[in-house]
């Protein structure tokens, strides 16, 4: 009976394993590496262009469902969403707001433009991962898509930064950058400030993912296929 | 009729560049008083609500904002006023209003038809909405189809895809399909609209079907399921049932290896003895230890390790065992326990007192019979071609049934007669290791002990008279009839290093009963004849012995019945054999 009980157990490991990765497919999966594995191992541009715009996709897909869990779970009824216009963090960046602007930037620029709204999110992210934990009974997909969207960020923040570098003539530039204040917010006693302020901040995140995701989208269409994705 | 409100129904924006809100008038005012809607619109980082720049170009009741207007991710409010009230207000970014076109140019291409020309595969292809700049990748579409046949009702979907192709597989030529698609930013929830329905009709392009009248499908699939359903029950209502015998015919038991007489579990969990003594009673493992060759070049003695003598190990139970249990396979039932091989109940306990129960415990005393029955057997595979006559005195085991000396010798006094007669037979029922011309005394060694002592192969065993075993000076060569090993003599006579062959001497006091062949007797008194000692053979009744009736495997050997009294009690199984009669007695 013993091994007829391991072999249940088996069997739904394997189960929820399976389901996991076909439910989680539209997370990055592993791409190949390096076929060399050497130092003069260079990915393409084209090779982390498709890189970026997959994590950025992801972390945006995450950030949205994130929200909308969020905003089911807590914010109903609390007319959260009328005060939700506020700005974010980050719109003391300059950042372009339609087509055209994003066309008419140039390049690098809009590459630096990118690096500083990540680098301004690095901070904010852990301490959301880190903060959302302690909101009462937060469902385990909200704390484990925290937590998620952090590492990414990290991964495409690396991943620019080596866009950049291939692509940019001059020096980088490493001043674009907001710095968060808002932990405080998120530490509030008033639990419906607080959760306001998650709120918000959930909203920012899926407001600036986006844009990343689009101007990525942009440069890899221009830089790479020309114009003609 | 109640009084609706004017309200902002829906803000869209097609590509994420424009957007419009839409909004419906209600019916608040009556009509007589014309009302005069607004939109007003204000950007998060504005302060002043600004009027809709366009109400025409989207159409009645709506705004359209165009691109100067628009600011992709930029917070708005919309509020539809009149003047002196806000009748709604909504909040948004453009982002997150992004609804779509819906795809244009659909068409199809046929892929291939089935054999029978009764199913086709199709490929639809299409455009992206042309609102929507993908190409720049200002937008990232998802398209959607659905498809039916053109009498039903309901559609069938495809997953989302990106890629602005899809194939339709196994489509019925006879029937024609309609086919819609609609698209979505990639990273939102809602489609925007269908796209005009496309029609696909097989005969169109020429294809006609003609086999394909309305045929009555054969429900596969539900005699499928049905048919292991049914099969699954019949299956598991056999396997609980209590009919054996049904459960038997369908269900025959896989017989598992199994040897005769040896149960499996016992072997996984008994004690060793036990096995030993189930092994023992099965020839085949037997004859393992008579394996030509292999063990002569390996022999190691030990001298005189007297902790050796208690060490029941399992080794030497096992090759004590074996010895004795031999003598006993006989006559039993086999209830595949393995054991009832090896009751023998009617078997006196005189030779093999520890051999007549199954449940051969180890102890010491085991063991100690054990080394005796060895060192018997020793003495007797060493066969030479002695001359002198055996003799046979009763077997004594260990404080049992201890015959007098001079018993042996009128037992066994009638034997000697025959024993010229009989030597021929005996002779050539000997293992043929033997050479009668041979003077080197060599045996072959089929096994060794632990203890250092070898168990000479094969054939007859002799008991010899341990008389000689607690020590020469205890002993008297010269007191009965007795016979024994050359190697206590030999010991007595010279403690020296070992033969080859050489057991050990056990220091018991024992008379055993040997019984070797006139031809190794003499041999062995011959050899014996350079030692001082006496070879008490020589002086004691000629030994008698029988033919032998029946060789039994290595160990035994069954003797000719004679006349002689044999009592029950004394039951001349010595080493290695039983007389016929008392083979009779023994077997049901």
């Amino acid at each position: 009976m013993s091994t007829k009980g391991t072999s249940l157990k088996g069997l739904l490991l394997v189960t929820l394993l399976v389901s996991h990765m076909l439910l989680t497919k539209e997370g990055v999966t592993s791409l190949p590496i390096c076929p060399n594995g050497s130092v003069n191992c260079q990915l393409s541009l084209e090779e982390l262009f498709d890189r970026a715009v997959k994590l950025s996709h992801y972390i945006h897909f995450l950030s949205s469902e994130m929200f909308n869990e969020f905003d089911e779970r807590y914010a109903q009824g609390r007319g959260f969403i009328a005060k939700a216009v506020n700005s974010c963090h980050t719109a003391s960046l300059t950042t372009p707001e339609d087509k055209e602007q994003a066309q008419q930037i140039h390049h690098e620029d809009l590459l630096n433009i990118i690096l500083g709204v990540l680098r301004s999110w690095n901070d904010p992210l852990i301490h959301l991962a880190s903060e959302v934990q302690r909101i009462k009974e937060a469902p385990e997909t909200i704390l484990w898509k925290a937590v998620e969207i952090e590492e990414q960020n990290k991964r495409l923040l690396e991943g620019m930064e080596k866009i950049v570098g291939r692509v940019q003539s001059g020096e980088v530039e490493n001043d674009i950058y907001t710095p968060w204040d808002g932990l405080p917010s998120l530490q509030l006693a008033d639990e419906d400030s607080r959760l306001f302020a998650f709120y918000n901040l959930l909203h920012c995140l899926r407001r600036d993912s986006h844009k990343i995701d689009n101007y990525l989208k942009v440069l890899k269409c221009r830089l790479i296929h020309d114009n003609n994705c | 009729d109640f009084l609706q409100r004017p309200q902002i129904s829906k803000c869209r924006s097609p590509e994420m560049e424009t957007f419009s809100c839409f909004w419906t008038a209600g019916n608040f005012y009556n009509l007589t008083v014309p009302r005069i809607l607004q939109l007003l619109y204000k950007k998060s980082n504005e302060e002043d609500w600004k009027e809709c720049p366009d109400y025409i170009t989207s159409g009645q009741n709506s705004c359209y904002f165009n691109a100067s207007y628009t600011s992709v991710w930029t917070p708005y409010c919309v509020q539809l006023a009149s003047k002196n009230e806000v009748y709604d207000k909504k909040c948004f970014s453009v982002d997150e209003i992004v609804l779509p076109d819906p795809p244009v140019h659909l068409n199809w291409t046929l892929l291939n038809t089935s054999q029978t020309g009764i199913h086709g595969d199709i490929q639809v292809r299409w455009d992206p909405p042309p609102t929507a700049d993908v190409r720049k990748g200002w937008i990232t579409l998802e398209y959607e189809l659905q498809y039916k046949e053109v009498n039903e009702t309901k559609w069938k979907e495809l997953k989302p895809r990106l890629s602005t192709v899809a194939p339709l597989y196994s489509l019925k030529t006879a029937r024609d399909y309609e086919i819609r698609i609609r698209s979505r930013q990639r990273t939102s929830e809602k489609f925007g609209e269908f796209s005009e329905i496309l029609y696909v009709s097989f005969s169109q392009i020429g294809i006609e079907c003609d086999r394909c009248t309305e045929e009555v499908e054969f429900p596969w699939f539900l005699v499928v399921v049905f048919g292991v359903c049914g099969l699954a029950v019949t299956v598991i209502s056999i396997m609980l049932s209590k009919q054996p015998r049904l459960k038997m015919l369908i269900f025959p038991p896989v017989p598992v290896p199994k040897i005769k007489g040896i149960d499996p579990d016992l072997l996984k969990k008994g004690k060793l003895d036990e096995v030993n003594s189930i092994l023992a009673c099965h020839d085949i493992y037997k004859t393992q230890l008579y394996s030509d060759d292999l063990w002569v070049e390996f022999i190691e003695l030990d001298i005189e390790d007297p902790d050796e003598k208690n060490r029941a190990s399992d080794t030497d139970r096992l090759l004590s065992e074996d010895h004795l249990k031999s003598h006993n396979c006989l006559g039993a039932k086999d209830d595949d326990s393995g054991r009832a091989s090896c009751c023998e109940p009617d078997i006196p306990e005189t030779d093999f007192s520890t051999s007549d129960t199954c449940d051969a415990t180890s102890d010491s005393d085991q063991f100690k019979k054990a080394t005796e029955k060895e060192e018997d057997l020793l003495c007797l595979d060493r066969q030479d071609n002695d001359e002198s006559l055996p003799s046979f005195a009763n077997t004594d085991p260990q404080g049992q049934h201890r015959n007098t000396q001079s018993e042996n010798s009128l037992l066994w006094a009638p034997f000697g007669d025959s024993v010229e007669s009989s030597r021929p037979s005996v002779h050539t029922q000997i293992s043929n290791q033997n050479s009668l011309t041979s003077t080197d005394f060599y045996a072959q060694v089929s096994d060794i002990t632990p203890a250092g002592r070898v168990v000479l192969s094969p054939g007859q065993k002799s008991k010899l008279g341990r008389a000689q075993r607690e020590g020469c000076t205890e002993q008297n060569f010269t007191v009965d009839s007795t016979y024994f090993c050359e190697a206590d003599v030999k010991k007595c006579i010279a403690v020296t290093s070992p033969e080859e062959n050489e057991p050990h001497v056990q220091e018991q006091g024992y008379n055993e009963d040997g019984y070797f062949t006139t031809e190794s007797l003499t041999t062995t008194v011959a050899n014996l004849g350079a030692s001082t000692a006496a070879p008490p053979s020589s002086e004691t009744p000629v030994a008698d012995y029988t033919s032998i009736h029946i060789v039994q495997s290595p160990q035994g050997l069954v003797l000719n019945a004679t006349a002689l009294p044999v009592p029950d009690k004394e039951f001349n199984v010595s080493c290695g054999y039983v007389s016929a009669d008392q083979l009779n007695k023994i077997m049901p």
